[in-house]
């Protein structure tokens, strides 16, 4: 498994070129307000269905949780493009061996309040038209290992055009105090989910 | 009301650059194989929710239609740019009485068979997630104006991003029947039917 790497020069050069990226590419990025526990690690669960996705909760973090940045991405993906392991990624490998290390990890990395875990659940790109949200197996097994010890963050992107050229990420964000593992974490973040689109069905110009 | 005044050799520039700009800005495009009825004029009823449908009607009435491109737009949107005027947009004012007048000259460029008007039946814009497509009154009356053979076609335009930063957009396009033929509501819960079917459809879509 590929471990996130540290390098001060292409550290600062990525934190910069994404911030530039979602800047330049975006009308807005919209979230809600919310309080996070300075004493717990966070626990980001998003859903997935762009390249964006990690760049937006990249934004995110810097703007709300403000804490050290780590995901959880395929390892054909962190070798594809090499950067991603200076910004925070650590690879998985689904079906084999590795996931077990990679899931010991995360869980690992969620012990230490100063860090921030984000985990795309579906484990693959899915439409943003979809509305059933499904998860793979793993995710309990991180929630067991560092039970307590970080605060659950769900988010619920959706992309929206209207008036302006460039398009606006809405995120929808919702934080739990402690979130169940297996199914019902997933029909718990269904509900988040079914909440985020209906209020997003609703903007009219 | 401000007719359209359409010049042929600027419309095919403007069509020309317009596909370039939209493959420089979008990763795909991609439409479901469509073939509109020969002989028929097309009504083409598009959802509205961002800066780029007018410019994507045009698109498709270009390059997948085969017809001549007309438009219905906000009155005051069409006086900001009147370019577009000479490319086929003609106004609306819902607000006043000559909107009747409107309607009435969309369904007259759809007697000639070589013709297709894009109308945006929701009237505003409206989040890409919905679920129903709300169809104003007037398209009613547009339709039974129509005298000549026209085919109603409805396009659901959405965006997905998939493995790119770039976005695509998909175009489902749904045959609706032929004007006249079937009652306002059937229409309407055609649209609704097929924009449901789109939204099913583009969770299986290739990428």
């Amino acid at each position: 498994m590929i471990y996130p790497q540290k390098n001060a020069l292409i550290n600062w050069f990525s934190h910069n070129y994404i911030l530039r990226i979602v800047k330049g590419n975006f009308h807005a990025v919209k979230f809600n307000e919310i309080e996070v526990d300075k004493s717990k690690s966070v626990l980001l669960l998003a859903n997935h269905f762009s390249w964006w996705d990690g760049f937006l909760m990249y934004y995110i973090n810097q703007k709300v949780f403000k804490k050290r940045f780590h995901v959880m991405v395929i390892e054909e993906t962190v070798k594809k493009v090499s950067f991603f392991k200076y910004v925070g990624a650590f690879s998985v490998s689904k079906n084999s061996r590795d996931m077990l290390a990679s899931l010991n990890y995360a869980a690992e990395l969620l012990n230490d309040p100063q860090n921030m875990v984000l985990i795309f659940p579906q484990g693959k790109l899915y439409s943003n038209f979809i509305d059933e949200v499904n998860f793979e197996k793993g995710l309990s097994r991180i929630m067991d290992k560092a039970k307590g010890k970080f605060q659950p963050i769900l988010a619920a992107t959706f992309i929206e055009n209207l008036q302006h050229k460039r398009p606006t990420a809405n995120v929808y964000l919702n934080v739990l105090n402690t979130l169940p593992g297996g199914d019902t974490a997933q029909s718990v973040y269904q509900k988040h989910y079914n909440f985020s689109k209906l209020s997003q069905v609703q903007n009219i110009i | 009301m401000i007719p359209a005044r359409r010049v042929k050799l600027f419309s095919n520039w403007f069509a020309i650059y317009m596909r370039y700009r939209m493959r420089k800005a979008f990763n795909r495009l991609v439409v479901t194989p469509f073939t509109p009825k020969p002989g028929h004029s097309v009504l083409l009823l598009c959802n509205h929710f961002s800066w780029w449908d007018g410019l994507w009607g045009n698109y498709l009435a270009y390059w997948h239609l085969d017809r001549h491109l007309y438009i219905m737009m906000q009155e005051d949107h069409l006086q900001k740019r009147m370019l577009l005027n000479l490319f086929g947009g003609f106004s609306i004012n819902r607000s006043s009485r000559e909107m009747i007048k409107s309607l009435q000259y969309a369904a007259g460029l759809l007697n000639n068979p070589e013709n297709l008007v894009v109308v945006f039946p929701q009237g505003e814009l409206i989040s890409n997630h919905t679920t129903e497509i709300k169809v104003e009154k007037g398209i009613e009356r547009l339709i039974k104006n129509i005298k000549g053979p026209c085919q109603i076609v409805y396009n659901c335009a959405l965006i997905d991003y998939f493995e790119s930063l770039k976005p695509s957009v998909f175009f489902h396009l749904y045959d609706c029947g032929i004007a006249g033929e079937m009652p306002f509501d059937e229409l309407t819960n055609r649209i609704n039917t097929f924009h449901q079917h789109a939204l099913k459809a583009q969770i299986d879509v290739e990428h």
